[in-house]
């Protein structure tokens, strides 16, 4: 089994590596993993008015899922908190080209997407 | 799947292939060997390494009996006692053998046997997914962190030697973690135990074993990662 194209451009260049300071005001910070396979991934996003100003990620695993998380990170930049909400797994699988082996990187990186969102509206708003 | 009632009087240790013997067609009476022509019978493929051993599914077992049931097992299955054999007696020997072998290894080892008996009581433990604390997941973020600096710094520098000392700690905390994961298992067991001597089987006891299992596969599988980190841990600073 080979890697698609567009799997070894984003683990080749990665888009948006790195991280943002937790307790910033705007941050939301999703960290989910798989003990199945030991993947660990860190998903940041920093917001405005509503709206996903930017995206950063930390990803220890294997190529697919470090493209996963790397692609949502592409897609996460410029849309409103509830726009990214509906961001599927389906549609990354079919962006990367993710064989059946690796759905689950992309199941990881929607995880990744919601717990973000979920920290990101938990600070915003704590009751 | 073999669903006995417990507390069946002349439950049979093995449970044949067969009810009758292969060669002489007589009707089986005896446990391993046919009664009448003395050959030796071929174990069930479907047959559960508890009732090969003839232990109820509990997850304390004593090693003393398991292993001394092993050896009188291995003894009357043995290949070298088939040697002057027929073919098909020998390929029977060689099977059970086999089995038994596989048999004694997961049931030995207490977190094997765990697995095994999930395996049995609520299929594959590698099927549903399992939410592990988040907090693991930040610990081991770091730690994969401090891992790739420590690969990538030279390990004669004042750097490398300052991260080895922060892997050391890391690699005692994520110990303590697996032991203690070990010891909630170790309580898992007993509740599961406890039930299964109960033997009860009301709507409310079906819920408790779900329960148990439930929490039983996601403590398995968080130690198996939390382990496998270490390991891959020992190995960088090594």
């Amino acid at each position: 089994m080979a890697y698609s194209e567009k799997v070894v451009d984003h683990f080749n260049n990665p888009r948006n590596m790195g991280s943002f300071k937790k307790e910033e005001d705007g941050v939301g910070t999703g960290i989910v993993g798989a003990p199945e396979c030991g993947d660990v991934m860190k998903l940041q996003i920093k917001v405005e008015n509503e709206t996903i100003v930017d995206a950063k990620f930390k990803t220890f695993g294997c190529g697919s899922a470090i493209a996963s998380s790397s692609l949502a990170t592409e897609w996460l930049k410029g849309k409103t908190v509830e726009e990214a909400g509906r961001i599927k797994n389906t549609d990354i699988v079919q962006e990367l080209n993710l064989p059946p082996v690796k759905i689950h990187c992309s199941v990881l990186a929607e995880d990744a997407i919601k717990a973000a969102l979920a920290d990101y509206q938990k600070k915003a708003d704590p009751k | 799947m073999n669903r006995r009632t417990t507390g069946t009087e002349d439950r049979r240790e093995l449970q044949m292939a067969r009810s009758m013997c292969w060669h002489c067609q007589s009707e089986m009476a005896g446990e391993y060997f046919c009664d009448r022509c003395v050959k030796v019978q071929p174990v069930s493929k479907d047959l559960d390494y508890f009732t090969c051993f003839g232990l109820p599914r509990r997850l304390a077992i004593d090693p003393q009996t398991l292993e001394t049931k092993f050896y009188e097992l291995s003894r009357a299955f043995h290949p070298d006692f088939y040697q002057n054999k027929s073919d098909a007696e020998q390929t029977i020997s060689l099977d059970n053998s086999a089995m038994l072998n596989t048999a004694y290894r997961t049931l030995r080892d207490p977190i094997q046997r765990a697995e095994y008996l999930l395996d049995l009581e609520a299929g594959s433990v590698k099927e549903i997914r399992t939410t592990p604390p988040a907090d693991l997941f930040e610990e081991i973020l770091e730690l994969q962190d401090t891992l790739d600096e420590f690969r990538a710094s030279d390990r004669a520098s004042h750097n490398a030697s300052t991260l080895r000392t922060k892997l050391q700690a890391d690699r005692a905390t994520l110990e303590q973690r697996q032991q203690d994961m070990e010891a909630q298992l170790q309580q898992l067991f007993g509740r599961w135990d406890a039930l299964q001597d109960r033997g009860e089987a009301t709507e409310q006891t079906r819920a408790e074993r779900a329960s148990i299992l439930k929490s039983m596969r996601d403590l398995l599988s968080n130690r198996t990662y939390v382990k496998n980190i270490v390991n891959d841990l020992v190995e960088t600073i090594a």
